[in-house]
């Protein structure tokens, strides 16, 4: 029998000031922030109320639901997860490069992607929280495209989880539109040193 | 004011970003008839040089660098016209055919290496996102153009760059056309092992590597 899919819903993103300033290309810890390009950040991040709109999905299969794909090696359960902000921000960025407005849209971009980061850590906690009620080690998170799971296995998570039920569809190219969406796993181990998170 | 005067305003605007200034020292120019070449060759054009000398000293960052992009795109579009109709041209550094590679609508830093390209001189020819592989071959053909720039942010779509260089060598075009490689996944190894002919970490580096690609 397919495992329930759920919903995340209500979450809040708040915002780590020196990640944004690092996104739009600040490096330097000793450098004073420009006025002007302070009062941007402020308006674009007054537009963000309407712009975001956090959801997730998720379902926790067991071990012998999955592809048995080798990353879910040692797992009693598998958690699968797509978390999005929604496309209205992008939308918003289209139309201030279609106005020349680029540095608008560099910060608002970095703001998406710190907000799709946010939830995605946010969706991260509940799902590990879920498998320590469950007497179980949730692993760390991790995304296709990133160590030994291959971007192709985007299909696999897409093929478990109704993306377009929270808005999120994947291209050809394994890319998920919107593109401020992060897909990922945490594996449900029984044998608490094969997890790799600390808490 | 003399000359020298306002020449150095010109490169004062851009260098603090200051759009306003740009905008209305370039309609002060066409006004008084100045020469628009020197205005921007000995104006304009020092202050962005300016502003990639202080990017490189680590005194300004990607958001300066886009302000006073922005505020040479701004000056040289009140140039334009007079420029078409006298048609005089403003020194090229080369012609780019600039692109995000097919299955991929990542834009955003393209668009910045297209507009950080353009005010230091370069005519940019910008193709969009999710660009068939051939179109920037044959774009660059029909153009004339010196470089391409190939921007990929995935992992799947960066196997696009190296065949766009697999289609110049076919064509025999590798020696005349230089093949820049930018984005997330992309790294300068990945660009030597496809025979790229550079590769810019950021916006301001594809810059430089294209700068120094077209004196070479």
């Amino acid at each position: 029998m397919a495992s329930a899919t759920e919903k995340i819903e209500n979450l809040k993103v708040e915002f780590d000031e020196k990640r944004i300033l690092r996104l739009i290309g600040y490096k330097s810890k000793s450098m004073k922030l420009k006025e002007p390009v302070k009062k941007l950040i402020s308006e674009e991040k007054e537009k963000l109320g309407h712009l975001l709109h956090p959801v997730s999905i998720y379902t926790i299969l067991d071990y012998e639901e999955t592809n048995k794909h080798p990353v879910f090696n040692g797992a009693e359960k598998v958690a699968l997860c797509i978390s999005t902000i929604g496309p209205d921000l992008e939308k918003d960025i289209k139309e201030l490069m279609s106005d020349n407005e680029m540095l608008r849209a560099l910060i608002l971009d970095s703001l998406g992607s710190e907000a799709a980061e946010e939830v995605a850590i946010q969706s991260d906690r509940i799902l590990a929280e879920k498998a320590r009620e469950m007497d179980l080690w949730p692993s760390k998170r991790f995304s296709p495209g990133y160590g030994k799971w291959d971007i192709q296995e985007q299909r696999y998570v897409f093929s478990v989880l109704p993306g377009e039920s929270i808005g999120v569809r994947l291209t050809e190219s394994c890319m998920m539109i919107p593109r401020k969406s992060v897909s990922f796993r945490i594996n449900f181990y029984k044998d608490k040193e094969l997890s790799t998170r600390k808490k | 004011m003399s000359k020298e005067d306002t020449l150095a305003r010109m490169e004062k605007a851009i260098i603090e970003g200051n759009k306003e200034e740009a905008e209305m020292l370039a309609k002060e120019a066409l006004e008084e008839k100045m020469d628009l070449l020197e205005v921007i060759e000995k104006g304009y054009a020092r202050g962005i040089q300016k502003v990639g000398y202080l990017w490189e000293r680590g005194e300004y960052f990607l958001p300066e660098l886009i302000t006073s992009a922005e505020c040479m795109k701004a000056a040289m579009s009140i140039f334009q016209p007079e420029l078409e109709k006298t048609q005089i041209q403003a020194q090229s550094r080369g012609k780019v055919i600039i692109g995000t590679i097919e299955g991929d609508i990542h834009d955003i830093g393209k668009n910045l290496v297209a507009s950080m390209l353009t005010a230091n001189g370069f005519d940019v020819i910008d193709l969009g996102a999710d660009v068939k592989l051939e179109r920037f071959v044959e774009k660059a053909e029909e153009e004339d153009a010196d470089f391409i720039c190939l921007s990929a942010l995935l992992t799947t779509t960066m196997l696009g760059q190296k065949r766009v260089i697999e289609i110049l060598k076919e064509k025999n075009l590798t020696k005349k056309i230089k093949v820049l490689v930018g984005g997330a996944p992309v790294n300068q190894k990945w660009a030597d092992n496809i025979g790229a002919d550079g590769y810019g970490e950021n916006a301001m580096a594809a810059v430089k590597v294209a700068q120094n690609l077209s004196r070479g």
